[in-house]
């Protein structure tokens, strides 16, 4: 009986784990890809819809599991789950042995290159969401040649609910999202024509209404339902689109200074190598079927393994965070059942 | 009437239906024919094209040989039927003009002539042999028939067509008529070999056969034997076996000349008018002609489109199959789930043995049910004009180059470095090609399409139109009439650019598999160019099936009936085999194809211009 769980993944579900655990009485190994802690959080600037700075979160989260005895294995990979959670083995070829793990491996961001037609990574002046939260923190939104903005498009479901590309889920934070962002440019250039091209808006949180309506009646952001078709760059490196006002019945076209892509979440690369394992299975979208959607949302067919954060659905941080927590518990649960 | 029995007449009574529908059929459809169809049949004969239609009718309606290419025992089927029935009959018939030197007997005594004559082992010739084996030919043939609707993969067929009430009828009694004559003439064999019976000889006498002899030969003349041991005399004697079988024969042969006209057997006699028709030049159009009955009716129903079709391999959608449609629109009971769930890739076409049009059939069958084009649509884009630039050579990228911009930028960058100076037609948005709404059926709103951009190409003075795509170069081709104005594939463009020095690249070591897209292989026969371009660039590996036979990428435009899930499952199965050629990259050259493949694959898709473009 060692009592060490390994958690897969580093972002906030994997650290919340760990600090559940810890608190348990457990002994905690949390691996992460990269180089530190905090997944995907760390590239954002401030999270809807309370525009809490994203470092709080992430430097709490950090803290209490620094005052823990977890150990952390930073730039490590997981290449496979053993059997029954008996442990992982990385891509370097090591095995660390375990009485379970929880996986926390989250999400990948959708390749906005893969909608060729809106010309991200061809075209000046054409952005993700993710983009635009690294500029937030380099002290705000600019064109390619470093000016500001005077009319910016957002488009909304780039990779989600979008069959051409197999992404048929809705990625439910990028509404959200974009409702900030659009909000923190207009702060930002309060002169700015702020056009926000959606399908649905759905808006599905505490307070994500309400942060949609100011950003209507307070902020003058035009929402427009209907999607962008193309996006062509004219001469002068703005972006001409074409879309359609479905509400109107009309086609339109506009040029922009800049078009930013609300890109969603897509199934991790690495879930498709887990589920090697014969006790997890994949949804078709690619993300891990947790063992029920009501009382098992963390648990998978072996008592085990078990799943934290968006590694099974896309979440938000605080859903994540819970789940963080539920899984610990799941953990305790199983293991104490265990000792003699 | 000295050789009338009853026995004959539901053959008789089946062969004069036959004739007579067979010729209503032909005289109808050939009177239907447009004024210019049968001047062109007309002109056609006689020339080169009669000749080419004979032998033609020899290769394809008796020997099959196209399908002996597609399975040897499928080939020998279908060949044992056609083939060795016919021989049969002609033996007969020579057989029964030496025996009756000449004289006028009716038809019915050619076909049961067993029944009339014994004749015995003659010694300078010997017609019962030559029919013993014609019959044992066609016999392994029905038998094999029998073993394809058991084991159809042995026959190099998967899957195998579902037949109608009709056709199951007219099935039956073709398969019931060899073994019915074998039995009906090895029994009229038994009785000689028991009692004796006499014969007509080459001489004047009538001659007795004594008995212990028999008639016929290996097959009919030793079953008869057997028979004549095993059987009791006083059966034998009756006749009434005899007859019985002699009278299943003919019933046999009637309900298969009744049934004929209205099954698949149709085809059998309607491949020999379609195949002196489109000799003469006559091709199915956009619209509908009584041309396409020739083309419908001589469908065997073979079966052979269904394997190649990606539809059913791939997304398993059954029964929207070229030989379903065919079917369905030959009972009048075609219905747009049928005529819309069709990627027209061509694959079908190209397998089938008897060359029907498949597309341009399902395409008429979609015009005939679109609505009457408003005489206002499209009357915005009258007197636009969003091209720019100036040259003699012109770029039409097309909408779906459009959506894929690399190609685009690919094109612009291989245009500045072989110093073209370029019309844009499309750059910044310009008007359809036409031909996603020709393949919907609406062809008078394609019409509109086509004129504008064709008047638009002839007011800027162009000498040569370049385009990305495919979809749009097969319609340029085929409906624009652009007298003047060369018509090339981007790939072509720039294979001529390096032939002619005007472009250098930097050949390396990668590997590239090549994908042909249906609207430039299948549909315009350009196989080569992209090949040699790439063949500069790095190492192509060909994927298994290939130039004739590529894959569709499943994203056709032609299909507007299949789902995104259908559409994804093709897609998997083309990038599947594309990847299994080893290579580092996919190229194709259409943009989609482009964007169908890499919905599902897992190494990078490129358009032939990216990969030049790159290596510039």
């Amino acid at each position: 009986m060692t009592g060490r769980v390994i958690i897969i993944g580093g972002g906030v579900a994997g650290m919340q784990t760990a600090i559940t655990l810890d608190e348990l009485g457990f002994k905690p190994v949390l691996i992460e890809k990269e180089e530190s802690l905090g997944g995907k959080l760390c590239r954002w600037d401030r999270l809807f819809p309370t525009m809490t700075p994203a470092h709080e979160v992430l430097d709490d989260l950090r803290n209490r599991l620094g005052s823990t005895s977890t150990e952390v294995h930073t730039a490590t990979t997981v290449s496979g789950i053993e059997e029954e959670g008996r442990g992982v083995t990385l891509t370097d070829g090591r095995h660390l042995e375990a009485e379970a793990v929880v996986v926390a491996s989250g999400f990948d961001i959708f390749p906005a290159e893969r909608k060729e037609e809106y010309g991200y990574g061809l075209y000046d002046n054409v952005y993700t969401t993710v983009d635009v939260e690294r500029m937030f923190r380099e002290g705000g939104v600019r064109m390619a040649n470093g000016q500001t903005p005077k009319t910016v498009a957002f488009l909304h479901c780039v990779g989600s609910r979008d069959e051409k590309v197999n992404q048929r889920h809705c990625s439910r934070v990028c509404c959200i999202t974009g409702v900030k962002q659009a909000i923190e440019v207009k702060q930002q250039i309060p002169d700015a024509e702020i056009f926000s091209f959606y399908m649905d808006m759905r808006m599905f949180g505490p307070g994500y209404e309400e942060l949609y309506r100011q950003a209507q009646q307070q902020y003058n952001i035009h929402f427009i339902r209907g999607r962008i078709s193309e996006a062509s760059p004219t001469i002068d490196h703005r972006i001409h689109i074409k879309a359609e006002d479905t509400l109107i019945g009309r086609p339109l076209r506009m040029s922009v200074d800049m078009l930013i892509l609300a890109v969603g979440m897509q199934a991790g690369a690495s879930n498709e190598a887990f589920s090697q394992n014969r006790h997890i299975e994949l949804y078709p979208s690619g993300f891990l079927r947790p063992l029920n959607q009501f009382a098992g949302n963390v648990r998978s067919s072996s008592p085990r393994l078990f799943y934290a954060g968006t590694v099974t659905a896309p979440k938000n941080i605080g859903e994540s965070i819970n789940e963080g927590i539920a899984a610990a518990y799941q953990v305790a649960r199983t293991l104490n059942s265990k000792r003699p | 009437m000295e050789h009338f029995r009853l026995f004959v007449l539901p053959f008789y009574a089946g062969a004069i239906f036959l004739l007579i529908t067979l010729l209503f059929k032909y005289i109808y459809w050939f009177v239907g024919l447009s004024r210019e169809q049968k001047r062109l049949f007309w002109r056609s004969l006689p020339t080169r094209a009669t000749w080419k239609s004979i032998l033609e009718i020899i290769n394809e309606s008796l020997l099959h040989r196209k399908i002996w290419r597609t399975n040897p025992l499928l080939g020998y089927m279908h060949t044992s039927f056609a083939l060795g029935w016919f021989l049969l009959i002609t033996v007969g018939w020579i057989e029964t003009y030496v025996y009756f030197k000449g004289e006028g007997v009716p038809l019915y005594v050619d076909i049961f002539f067993s029944y009339y004559v014994h004749p015995i082992f003659e010694r300078a010739f010997n017609f019962s042999l030559i029919k013993d084996a014609l019959l044992l030919l066609i016999l392994i043939g029905v038998g094999l028939a029998l073993f394809k609707r058991i084991r159809s993969r042995v026959m190099g067929m998967k899957r195998t067509t579902k037949h109608m009430l009709g056709d199951r009828i007219a099935l039956t009694a073709l398969w019931l008529i060899f073994p019915a004559r074998l039995l009906a003439e090895s029994l009229t064999s038994a009785e000689v070999w028991r009692f004796g019976g006499y014969v007509w000889t080459l001489s004047e006498n009538t001659q007795l056969i004594p008995p212990g002899i028999g008639c016929g030969s290996f097959l009919t003349g030793s079953l008869g034997q057997w028979l004549a041991n095993f059987l009791p005399a006083r059966i034998i004697e009756a006749q009434h076996i005899e007859l019985g079988a002699w009278w299943i024969y003919s019933i046999a042969l009637g309900v298969f000349f009744i049934a004929l006209p209205f099954s698949r057997y149709m085809h059998i006699f309607t491949e020999m008018p379609l195949i002196f028709l489109r000799n003469a030049g006559l091709r199915a159009s956009e619209k509908e002609t009584t041309y396409d009955r020739f083309q419908i009716d001589a469908c065997s129903r073979c079966g052979i489109c269904i394997d190649p079709c990606q539809l059913q391999s791939g997304a398993d959608i059954q029964g929207v199959q070229a030989v379903y449609f065919l079917r369905d629109r030959r009972y009048g009971r075609l219905t747009d789930a049928v005529a819309d769930n069709c990627l027209m890739c061509g694959r079908c076409q190209q397998a089938c043995p008897v060359g029907i049009e498949q597309n341009t059939l399902r395409l008429n069958s979609r015009a005939k049910r679109a609505y009457p084009d408003a005489p206002n649509r499209y009357a915005y884009i009258q007197g636009k004009d969003p091209s720019t630039g100036e040259g003699k050579v012109g770029y039409f990228a097309g909408c779906m180059t459009l959506l894929t911009p690399r190609i685009l930028l690919a094109m612009e960058q291989i245009f500045a470095a072989a110093h073209e100076t370029v019309w844009w037609a499309d750059k910044n948005g310009g008007v359809c090609c036409g031909r996603p709404l020709k393949l919907a059926g609406e062809v008078d709103a394609a019409r509109k399409m086509m004129n504008f951009n064709k008047e638009l190409f002839q007011k800027h003075g162009i000498t040569t139109l370049v385009t990305s795509c495919p979809i749009c170069l097969k319609v340029f081709k085929e409906d624009y009439q652009l007298e003047g104005i060369e018509v090339l594939h981007h790939s072509e463009y720039i294979q001529r650019l390096l032939a002619e020095g005007r472009l250098h690249l930097h050949a390396g070591s990668e590997t590239f598999t090549y994908h042909d897209p249906c609207e430039l292989g299948r549909g315009g026969g350009i196989y080569d160019a992209p090949r040699e371009v790439i063949a500069a660039l790095g190492i192509l590996k060909e994927p298994a099936e290939t130039r004739e036979h590529a894959l569709c990428c499943g994203s056709s435009i032609a299909n507007t009936a299949i789902d995104d899930e259908g559409q994804r499952r093709i897609s998997g199965q083309v990038a599947t085999a594309l990847a299994a050629t080893g290579a580092t990259s996919i190229v194709t050259a259409c943009p989609l194809c482009k964007k169908g493949i890499a919905r599902e694959a897992t190494i990078p898709v490129y358009d032939l211009a990216e990969i030049v473009a790159r290596a510039i």
